[in-house]
């Protein structure tokens, strides 16, 4: 499958929009986030994206976004007939006061951790997920870091 | 017979860090492991936040403390195309030196960390005193052993030195006598083949879907590089091959992990030779860097433990605003469960060590 | 009188010509409860009591000290046991220390993996909050006497991660620190030179003695 076509299939989906190159290899996309279990499902069984390469979750003040990145390793996915492996970046708007969004940890594994770092670090809550506890901090701390409105106590003077 | 829970870590000699694997074992077979991380969390994401663009090396460097050099150059590589800045061709050509030796200097301290896990002290002697050459390498241009500070945000810190070119050649040289001398001593020693032949398998398509990447990967016969398939520097252009190794049929063990790394050794070595042949003449630095940047990039490398991706959000200010950072081995880590169910309680040593950890950029 | 009593009188406790060589008060009966009941614990401290006191009232502790300080002293200099513990960069380095270009070993160090078999703490990183609580765990399980190297700037005061929400201000906070090397990260000649800085520490300090005390 060639990596334009993808581009028009994704572009005819639900939920999808301002579908755009950022680089030769990548598609930028917004994506709704009632939607989002079924367009991953689709992307990883259809699309042979195998690989989940990073979930991060950015505190835009005052609403969350969250960005997946997803790749394909297995070169079944050619870029203009070269050897570049493919990627689909997925930005999803979630709101302040309900920061919850479905959990994609049964279909890439990889993707449980990064999970686990976004509920700990940022404060977002995946449904679904088979373990969401802290990673990273201990057990019991207070808050999460991250977020923009996080205060903590620096002992020097700012410079 | 009963169930029960070990604990190994934080401080362990399994461990090469700070994280805490619990497994389960039913007598001796290994029936469930969760592991936990968290120990060396230093909250680089956060404090990246407050500090400068161009500041914000000195603390990649100190992200994984093994191959610092990829993960400064992974984030400048990241802030340039954010900043869409020009680099010059003879300081790409640099870069890339410093990197492979970088990978040499890392798959070394690799399998020294290894050889101690099985047993084996004379292989951790002969590997920490090669990486010693390369450190002293690393050091001829950047002044600093360990951590380099090199990479800049549009070039590299300074040129190569005078001579710098002879005495990496004879380096090199040397280095490649002692790989085959390594060949006898480890890959046709039949202890170490026992130890780990058949020990923690896990296929091609379980890894991709697990996180793992990178020379794991490779080592399951899947033939994925970054260096290729999302090229940066001047990969393109240098003459080398992606090794792949395999154990069986699309899947890996802890020798074909072992094997891979031995291999892209040898690849590196033909990378550096390579560049040299090729390096043109001209300034190591961008004539003119901004300090200001919006808009969000990103940029996936080669790390050597895998794929390394720095995800950047600029607000129009000179201090990011979201800076996110991807580490191969977070992943690979949490898949543990998966590829230590149903081998014994001796074998996890022999897994846990082949897949290469670093803990540094794990807990960011 | 209990043993604790014994203990804290003075006049037990003067030594060489002392008035009170009274040996039955030296040997004073065990902790309240009869025998059968005697917990170990409670037993053992009796015996140790009472050999210090003898000792000490009859000036042999003076005498065996002597003899023995500068054996122990000269013991524990020369072998000190680090624990086998790496947290961050220094840590690579203390393994390149005992590579062969350095070869740190000759300094007589032998790196243990258990705490039980050390007695030389070396924090080389970071302390975060989450490893603050067993790092004293492994400080507390190793043996007396032990000593505790703060290697690098992070293990000194939080080094580069001074404005960290997890990292602590330097292990010094939460536990004594007797050698400071400074670097980041610490070069292997600095962590040798540390090392010959501990060994100076402990011949002028000399707390290798038969029975010690507070």
């Amino acid at each position: 499958m060639d990596f334009s076509d993808l581009h028009k299939q994704l572009k005819s989906m639900e939920g999808v929009s301002k579908v755009s190159h950022i680089r030769k290899n990548v598609i930028k996309l917004d994506l709704e986030k009632s939607v989002s279990k079924v367009f991953f499902t689709k992307l990883k069984d259809d699309f042979y994206f195998e690989h989940c390469s990073l979930i991060t979750a950015i505190d835009n003040q005052p609403d969350f976004e969250l960005v997946y990145h997803l790749s394909c390793l297995s070169g079944e996915l050619s870029v203009d007939g070269t050897k570049m492996s493919a990627m689909v970046e997925v930005h999803i708007h979630l709101q302040r006061d309900s920061p919850s969004v479905d959990s994609v940890s049964d279909l890439w594994f990889g993707a449980n951790w990064h999970e686990r770092e976004a509920f700990d670090l940022m404060g977002i809550y995946f449904i679904g997920h088979p373990d969401l506890r802290r990673v990273l901090l201990p057990e019991g701390f207070a808050g999460h870091p991250l977020r923009k409105d996080y205060v903590y106590e620096i002992h020097e003077e700012e410079w | 017979m009963a169930e029960m829970w070990i604990s190994m870590g934080p401080q362990h000699p399994m461990t090469h860090g700070l994280w805490t694997l619990k497994v389960k074992v039913d007598g001796e077979t290994i029936v469930d492991a969760d592991p936990e991380l968290g120990y060396l969390h230093r909250s680089v994401e956060k404090m990246g936040e407050r500090r400068k663009y161009f500041m914000n090396t000195t603390l990649t460097d100190r992200l994984c403390y093994a191959s610092s050099t990829t993960w400064t150059h992974s984030y400048v590589l990241a802030v340039e195309e954010l900043m869409e800045v020009e680099v010059p061709t003879r300081a790409q050509y640099i870069r890339t030196i410093m990197l492979e030796l970088q990978r040499l200097a890392s798959h070394l301290m690799w399998a020294g960390a290894y050889m101690p896990d099985l047993g084996h002290i004379t292989g951790a002697l002969y590997f920490w005193r090669d990486r010693e050459l390369f450190l002293n390498l690393l050091e001829l241009p950047s002044g600093s052993r360990l951590l380099y500070n090199f990479m800049r945000i549009g070039g590299v810190k300074r040129d190569l030195p005078d001579g710098f070119e002879e005495k990496t050649e004879r380096i090199l040289k040397l280095f490649e006598q002692r790989l085959d001398e390594y060949a006898d001593l480890f890959e046709n020693s039949k202890i170490f083949r026992m130890r780990t032949e058949d020990v923690g398998k896990f296929t091609g398509s379980q890894a991709m879907n697990m996180g793992i990447t990178g020379p794991n990967l490779r080592g399951c016969g899947v033939k994925h590089d970054l260096r290729v398939e999302d090229t940066y520097e001047i990969y393109e252009e240098i003459d080398w091959d992606v090794c792949t190794r395999e154990a069986g049929p699309g899947y890996s063990d802890c020798f074909s992990r072992y094997m891979i790394r031995i291999d892209e050794m040898k690849e590196s070595v033909k990378i550096i030779r390579d560049c040299f042949k090729k390096m043109p003449k001209g300034p190591t630095m961008s004539a003119r860097v901004p300090i200001r940047a919006s808009g969000e990039a990103f940029r996936r490398t080669e790390d050597s433990r895998g794929e390394a991706l720095m995800y950047l959000v600029g607000d129009g200010s000179d201090r990011p605003y979201r800076w996110k950072i991807k580490s191969p081995m977070f992943t690979t880590i949490s898949a543990c469960p998966h590829y230590l169910k149903g081998y014994k309680l001796a074998d996890i040593p022999a897994i846990m060590g082949s897949i290469d950890i670093c803990i540094g950029e794990t807990d960011k | 009188m209990s043993a604790k009593g014994i203990r804290g009188n003075p006049e037990l406790r003067r030594g060489v010509g002392s008035k009170t060589t009274d040996s039955e008060k030296i040997m004073e009966d065990p902790p309240a409860g009869d025998w059968l009941a005697l917990r170990s614990d409670q037993l053992l401290k009796w015996i140790d009591d009472a050999v210090y006191n003898a000792s000490e009232a009859t000036g042999m502790r003076e005498v065996v000290d002597r003899v023995t300080r500068p054996i122990f002293n000269f013991a524990q200099r020369f072998s000190p046991h680090p624990l086998h513990f790496g947290i961050m960069c220094c840590a690579i380095e203390m393994g390149q220390a005992s590579a062969p270009d350095h070869d740190i070993d000759r300094l007589g160090l032998v790196y243990r993996s258990s705490p039980r078999q050390c007695d030389v703490l070396i924090v080389n990183g970071p302390v975060c909050e989450k490893l603050r609580p067993k790092l004293k765990t492994l400080y507390e399980q190793m043996p007396e006497p032990k000593w505790v190297i703060a290697m690098g700037e992070c293990a000194i005061s939080g080094g580069p991660y001074w404005d960290s929400y997890s990292v602590v201000a330097g292990a010094d906070t939460f536990m004594p620190v007797d050698v400071y090397i400074p670097g980041c990260p610490v070069r292997p000649e600095a962590l040798m030179h540390g090392f010959l800085t501990l060994q100076k520490k402990i011949r002028e300090k000399e707390p290798g003695m038969f029975l010690r005390r507070e």
